[in-house]
């Protein structure tokens, strides 16, 4: 073998079998941007759980002839391909994380006082209102759709009902739900404060009725009834929500209840952040979609806080028992940082009055209202 | 803190304008602003059975397939239907968004020179409000309404059935020669049918729930009912059967929790306190006498743990 023969070898094993020389300027702006989220989930701890995971796949997915979102030559999917296949398009993992939120919850707040269903309801309003907004910047309705449900701050739910209207878009949408699901803290504060004068914030609301535990048992079984009969198009997440939940209450399968609420659902957080992060390969993402996605999520979200807030008011107008309408913002979902900062601003305003019990009312309403809103969509282009 | 919140806010808001007008500067296609790829374009599969042409396909903002059905019912024969790339017809006037269904080539042979011959269009994809529009291109303007009679059929079918005149303003051969060449699709008006939806759905979100809370305060209502009944049967000396926190009530709680208690309540308040103060944002305190003077006593108590110098001689 000449020198010659040897460089050439040496040059075609380096140009077609190593990354480096096959890196785009594109490639190398989203590993920034898988650096930035990764920054963001470690140093400033930024829904970690799950920017992590998200970061990451952003990361992996992104450097140039990796192997792990194609096929191979004889149709075998890459390792992330086969979580994204199997976990996310199979439309799996969601309904199984919804499964663990449910195990987790405790609806007593909302058995106690069922009127802030309606705060869950009214803080949908952003997720309409951007389903119409993205339609005049070229968005096909599906799309549309998708986009809006960012605003109902679920993240399982976003990427349920992405994944069965525009799956082109899931990275987009995820990471921008997840995002500002993490950045309620700042997003939600000034909107609130705009929305109510402090004689509003110092509302003090009743001791909420205690609950009884074989009304936390039959809860599951009547709205499971009650949704899915008017929503059939929910029941995948719906049931699996309120299946989770009555383990949690029933009390006779602890086990089950745990691993829901811990080991598989810290399981399916890994894959399905991994999965979404993969889908974000720079010559899908840099394109003007998921950049006006990015800017209406924040606008969705603000929408939506504006929603809860004025459905409080609405509420107050007819109602002689007044609520505070510092809680109206928690019906945004975002469990249960929305209702956090609910309680958080409500102290500010007067430090004895305590408001989480009653923020997380309107918060779970705001799951059971982002998933009917979810199913509301999943029926119309059905 | 409130400033701070408002500047945060502000700066995320200014974060995400940067990034997205970078990112649209940097890779969106600025020729083609708010014009995407179509990706919904149908793709109609064509059957043909005693006559009658039925097109399957995908139509826009639809998961499921559709069935569209073709039929001459006098005039004529029906030689072939195909899909035409709306791209090809697609002039300023029409709106693609509007023909979910795409446009189709409708060609009808052995019509008799200079006489009508009708076309049948049904599905039960098609609504009351569905017109069915034609393409001339030999016409000044091409696109125009076949004002075609939209008739109710069973099984929430609709039919549309237009009429044609060889060599007339639908034909799209524009020569009386027997043949007629209908190029054309069923409309629907996109921004209606979206507005209307939004409307909907968007109460449909409050009916769903206003049921869901009915049903809870009815069952609330129940089960407070039945509670209340066990427990004057039982003279309420069953405790488990008691809601939760009925059940805090009855525990007894020595002096020494109550201690805790009030101890764990100062500490949450005082945490406040140096939270807002720490913060920098003027607080009042709203506590009263007794916080104020149960906080004295408890600092007090703790001068006298800590205090190594007094803390033998007490």
């Amino acid at each position: 073998m000449s020198w010659q023969q040897v460089l050439d070898l040496i040059i075609s094993i380096f140009t077609t079998q190593t990354g480096l020389p096959n890196l785009a300027l594109n490639q190398l702006f989203m590993l920034g941007v898988a650096l930035l989220f990764l920054y963001l989930a470690v140093a400033k701890k930024f829904e970690p759980l799950l920017l992590v995971p998200i970061g990451f796949g952003i990361f992996l997915v992104n450097f140039p002839l990796a192997p792990l979102m194609g096929y191979t030559e004889h149709g075998t999917p890459e390792l992330i391909r086969a979580f994204y296949k199997y976990g996310v398009e199979w439309e799996i993992i969601p309904c199984v994380i919804f499964l663990g939120l449910g195990a987790m919850t405790d609806f007593g707040p909302l058995i106690a006082n069922p009127k802030t269903l309606i705060i869950g309801a009214g803080a949908q309003l952003g997720v309409f209102v951007t389903y119409i907004g993205v339609l005049f910047f070229g968005f096909t309705l599906k799309e549309a759709a998708s986009v809006g449900i960012i605003g109902g701050a679920d993240g399982p739910t976003t990427i349920y009902l992405t994944t069965k209207l525009a799956p082109h878009l899931l990275g987009a949408n995820a990471l921008a739900a997840y995002s500002y699901m993490a950045m309620v803290p700042l997003i939600q504060p000034p909107i609130m404060r705009m929305m109510t004068t402090p004689a509003q914030r110092r509302i003090r609301m009743r001791q909420l009725r205690p609950v009884s535990v074989r009304e936390k048992i039959l809860f599951p079984l009547i709205a499971t009834a009650l949704i899915i009969f008017l929503v059939p198009a929910v029941a995948p997440l719906m049931g699996m929500f309120m299946f989770g939940n009555f383990m949690r209450e029933c009390g006779v399968v602890k086990r089950l209840s745990d691993t829901s609420q811990n080991a598989l659902m810290n399981i399916v957080t890994i894959f399905l952040g991994l999965s979404v992060g993969a889908t974000m390969a720079a010559d899908k993402f840099l394109t003007p979609k998921p950049m006006l996605i990015f800017a209406f999520g924040l606008f969705d979200f603000a929408i939506c806080t504006i929603g809860g807030i004025l459905t409080v008011h609405i509420m107050n107008y007819f109602s002689k028992e007044k609520m505070n309408p510092l809680i109206g913002s928690a019906g945004v979902s975002a469990v249960p940082m929305s209702a956090r900062v609910s309680h958080a601003e409500g102290l500010k305003a007067d430090p004895d009055n305590w408001l989480l019990m009653h923020a997380m009312g309107p918060n779970l309403a705001g799951v059971i209202g982002s998933a009917a809103a979810a199913g509301m969509f999943i029926a119309m282009f059905q | 803190m409130n400033q701070n919140n408002t500047k945060n806010f502000r700066k995320t808001i200014q974060f995400f304008l940067l990034v997205t007008i970078v990112g649209w500067a940097g890779f969106g296609n600025a020729a083609g602003l708010f014009t995407f790829e179509d990706i919904e374009k149908p793709k109609p599969e064509f059957a043909r059975s005693n006559g009658v042409v039925t097109a399957r396909l995908v139509p826009r903002a639809k998961s499921s397939s559709v069935e569209i059905h073709f039929r001459v019912t006098d005039g004529g024969e029906m030689e072939l239907v195909k899909g035409v790339d709306f791209a090809t017809v697609d002039r300023p006037e029409v709106d693609v968004k509007n023909f979910k269904s795409a446009a189709f080539e409708i060609r009808i042979k052995g019509a008799a020179q200079d006489r009508e011959a009708g076309v049948s269009i049904f599905s039960d994809f098609f609504t009351a409000s569905t017109a069915f529009y034609a393409f001339n291109p030999n016409l000044e303007k091409p696109w125009i309404d076949t004002h075609a009679t939209n008739l109710a059929q069973q099984g929430r079918v609709r039919e549309m059935i237009v009429t044609v005149k060889d060599g007339g303003t639908l034909d799209a051969d524009g020569a009386a020669d027997g043949v007629i060449t209908l190029i054309g699709g069923p409309r629907d008006s996109f921004w209606g049918y979206a507005l209307g939806t939004l409307f909907i759905r968007f109460f449909g979100i409050f009916i769903v729930l206003s049921v869901l809370m009915m049903g809870m305060i009815l069952s609330g209502f129940v089960f407070r009912r039945f509670d209340q009944n066990k427990k004057d049967i039982s003279g309420d000396s069953d405790v488990n059967n008691r809601p939760e926190n009925d059940r805090l009530e009855v525990a007894a709680v020595s002096e020494n929790e109550v201690a805790v208690i009030a101890v764990a309540l100062h500490m949450q308040m005082k945490h406040s306190y140096a939270s807002s103060a720490a913060d920098g944002k003027e607080t009042t305190s709203t506590y009263g006498l007794w916080a104020a003077e149960g906080r004295k006593r408890i600092m007090n108590d703790r001068l006298i743990v800590f205090n190594r110098f007094n803390r033998y001689d007490n």
